[in-house]
């Protein structure tokens, strides 16, 4: 799909073509396993999921391991991850969204630790642009906002919300009720997946192409352009990179507190 | 429908960007996340609420201790300003006192003085008088005395000038010899 | 002529798109000047906005890669 195009013409050297592009993400796997007739392969992918999140839970637990009533540096960067998910819940779903906010922070830290594998030296590959990481962690959202729903107004009431939202003539009902239900129960779900997934596997490509094109330039002197320009740009990439990673873990945290206080009043 | 027909001919070919995921890293990732979710809630945020909770405590008890020591240190310095007040009254009342007391003593010791003056006055007027009282009188019967001597003195003998002045004389002087 | 298909169609997807962003950020910086105390609030409003209409240029993305 991505052809590293008239590379020749211009003194590229590289022989091969990115193609197909799912090259750029799936990886064979490492161990092969196999449990109950599924197959557990543990790839790349997993690898530096489960890295990430070991991380994150590691400088959690350390950091936070004997907090102290005056904060060191450390603990005081930590309090201002989790008091920035905590203002989210305060200011979007109000004093009852307290108790979401370890789920908010979880979800915002867990997002942003394996966005970030997509700028990280020697990862370079974020588990998000993978499909099961955003439908994993869009799917928790959609348990949530939904669960809450039941919980706040009643298997009937939130459904029958959801399908027959009040203040509507009647008639209007025809059109507006599968609009509603395919919108908050399906599309909800489907756009915090979409979203993710497709900023992770847009960046990546970004990056790499970036990347590629410094690697595939370099080798003769008529390229030499080509590759310093990609290699000026490169810095912006990546921090532009940073900035969509950061935006992305912000926006699911909150577009998940906008569902959950959606689903706590009445429509 | 449409997304199902989608995603089956996604899955499909090879040559693209999956979009159904794939079932070990659904698993791996849920068991990572889970764990992860779990570490966060069980061991993290028991731990950060109860240090936000003794913070805030810390803090009201810091600004409760706070405030019992201005009013503390309010009280002392109203005490000690009224100490001063106190201390400064006394002073003038003391040398007030003193004032009074000294011009009482002055007064008493001038008082006293001046009637003993009066009373050592009045002793010397009255012991001259009585000399002088006892002098006449003394005088008087000495006179009654000497004159009838002198003139029995001179009835006695016929005396010649020198003989008169001679007694004369030696009256006056065994007179001044009495003395 | 060679290449996809989906290249035009991603490109048309990022039309509806575009037009949506440019709006929504123009509005959004517009009431931000005219009262800035509502700010915060009208931003993150602001993203929640960008985040919805961003999903259906990156669907246009993605599925000009997965089809």
């Amino acid at each position: 799909m991505i052809n590293v195009i008239a590379a020749a013409e211009f003194g590229g050297e590289f022989e091969g073509v990115l193609e197909p592009i799912n090259q750029l993400f799936n990886f064979p796997p490492i161990f092969e396993l196999s449990l109950f007739g599924l197959d557990l392969s543990i790839n790349r992918t997993i690898l530096i999921a489960w890295l990430m999140m070991a991380i994150v839970a590691g400088v959690f637990l350390y950091g936070l391991r004997n907090p102290q009533i005056v904060p060191g540096k450390f603990q005081a960067f930590l309090e201002m991850i989790v008091d920035f998910n905590r203002q989210i819940a305060l200011d979007i779903i109000g004093p009852k969204g307290l108790k979401f906010v370890p789920l908010l922070t979880t979800l915002f830290v867990g997002i942003f630790a394996l966005n970030i594998a997509k700028i990280t030296p020697l990862l370079m590959l974020p588990p998000t642009s993978r499909a099961a990481w955003p439908i994993f962690l869009a799917a928790i959202a959609w348990l949530v906002y939904v669960g809450v729903g039941i919980k706040e107004q009643g298997f009937l009431g939130y459904f029958g919300g959801i399908a027959f939202p009040s203040g509507v003539p009647k008639a209007l009902y025809i059109i507006l009720t599968p609009i509603e239900i395919v919108s908050t129960l399906i599309l909800r779900p489907f756009t915090l997946f979409v979203r993710l997934f497709a900023n992770m596997v847009a960046g990546h490509i970004l990056v790499v192409i970036t990347l590629v094109t410094i690697h595939v330039f370099l080798p003769s002197p008529a390229g030499w352009p080509i590759a310093a320009f990609a290699f000026i740009a490169s810095p912006l990439v990546f921090g532009f990179e940073l900035f969509i990673i950061g935006l992305q873990a912000y926006i699911f945290s909150m577009l998940t507190a906008v569902y959950i206080s959606s689903s706590m009043e009445a429509h | 429908m449409l997304l199902a027909t989608i995603i089956l001919a996604v899955e499909e070919d090879p040559d693209s960007i999956a979009l159904l995921p794939d079932a070990a890293e659904l698993i791996w990732g849920f068991f990572a996340f889970g764990l992860l979710m779990l570490a966060i809630i069980k061991f993290v945020f028991p731990k950060l609420n109860q240090t936000l909770e003794d913070r805030s405590a810390a803090i009201q008890g810091k600004l409760e201790e706070a405030d019992s020591k201005l009013a503390d240190a309010e009280e002392a310095k109203r005490r000690y300003e009224e100490s001063i007040a106190d201390a400064q009254g006394d002073a003038n009342r003391i040398v007030e006192e003193a004032k009074a007391s000294a011009d009482a003593l002055r007064a008493e010791a001038r008082e006293r003085a001046e009637a003993e003056a009066q009373h050592i006055i009045e002793r010397a007027q009255a012991d001259v008088s009585a000399e002088r009282d006892r002098a006449l009188q003394e005088l008087r019967t000495q006179v009654g005395a000497i004159s009838v001597e002198l003139a029995s003195r001179i009835v006695e003998r016929e005396l010649d000038d020198a003989t008169h002045a001679g007694l004369v004389d030696e009256y006056i002087q065994r007179l001044s010899n009495q003395n | 002529m060679e290449g996809s298909l989906n290249v035009i169609g991603y490109g048309l997807a990022t039309l509806g798109p575009a037009i949506g962003l440019g709006m929504l950020i123009g509005k959004a910086l517009e009431s931000m000047a005219r009262q800035p105390e509502a700010a915060g609030m009208v931003r993150t409003t602001m993203f929640i906005g960008i985040a919805v209409v961003e999903a259906l240029a990156l669907l246009g993305f993605v599925l000009a890669f997965a089809l």
